[in-house]
């Protein structure tokens, strides 16, 4: 196997170890619920997870090792939730819907292409200090709901997730020029939130 | 020259590695010289890893579900 940490793992799944499933949803099914999520939308999104464990435990026995793990559920995912849409799948949405604390838009620019208004430095300068804030965890909890499904869940799956551009592609069935254009708007509203959070001090 | 705006705008395809050589190199004249972009990127960087530290809500019946896929499994063998 060419995944020498999923062997442990998986040979504790062939033997129907109840913690190694439990270890196996603790760690996957954040992603292959955002997998879900950007196919079907939130309202299927769950029934299509719980068809996707299903799937993955009766083609355990199959499972080569020829991918991750991690690339092997999140496959079935994608392709369970393609099944279930069959026909009508969706366009895809590149309007952007306004984030809460909006973006780095033009009228952040002079004519010339200058910064006319400047990001300012922030009081915090890690992650930790920034997130002992609970309104701040409020107000990202909010930008990320504003998001479209599928761009939160391109956002999730590279930030979060660690996915490469090129597997989200694949996954969701996007091309990779939509993904970028996708993923840096969200980053530009979730940028947007915490810019508005350190200068204002509320959400 | 890039301007701030052309910066802001390769700023995902900097941080995702995914700028050709000539891009890189007009990406990085820009950040010598402008300490507004230096720290808009430091600031982007920033909120990735916050981004990645938030905390996730806990999965439902966790428990459970484990229990019947590996009970489900062992039916199996």
């Amino acid at each position: 196997m060419d995944y020498p940490s999923d062997s442990a793992l998986l040979a504790r799944l062939l033997a129907g170890e109840e913690k190694a499933f439990r270890e196996l949803v603790a760690t996957y099914q954040g992603a292959m619920r955002a997998v879900a999520f950007a196919i079907v939308g939130s309202r299927n999104a769950d029934e299509v997870v719980q068809d996707a464990w299903l799937a993955v435990v009766r083609n355990l026995d199959g499972f080569q090792g020829r991918s991750s793990l991690k690339t092997w559920l999140l496959t079935i995912t994608a392709n369970t939730a393609k099944t279930r849409l069959k026909h009508n799948r969706r366009e895809v949405l590149l309007d952007d819907l306004p984030g809460p604390h909006g973006t780095i838009g033009d009228e952040r620019f002079a004519a010339d292409g200058h910064w006319l208004l400047a990001p300012h430095a922030w009081h915090q300068d890690s992650p930790d200090a920034l997130l002992t804030a609970a309104e701040l965890r409020e107000c990202l909890e909010k930008t990320l709901g504003s998001l479209s499904e599928l761009q939160g869940s391109v956002l999730q799956l590279r930030e979060r997730e660690g996915l490469e551009l090129d597997e989200i592609c694949n996954l969701l069935q996007v091309s990779l020029s939509n993904v970028r254009v996708l993923l840096h708007r969200a980053r530009l509203k979730v940028f947007a939130t915490l810019e508005h959070f350190e200068e204002t001090g509320q959400c | 020259m890039l301007s701030c705006k052309e910066l802001v705008a390769h700023s995902s395809d900097l941080l995702d590695g995914r700028l050709s050589l000539r891009q890189r190199l007009a990406v990085r004249a820009h950040l010598a010289m402008c300490l507004r972009c230096r720290r808009f990127i430091k600031q982007m960087r920033l909120s990735q890893a916050v981004l990645r530290q938030l905390p996730q809500a806990p999965i439902a019946e966790l428990d459970a579900l484990a229990a019947k896929l590996a009970e489900l499994r062992r039916q199996q063998r």
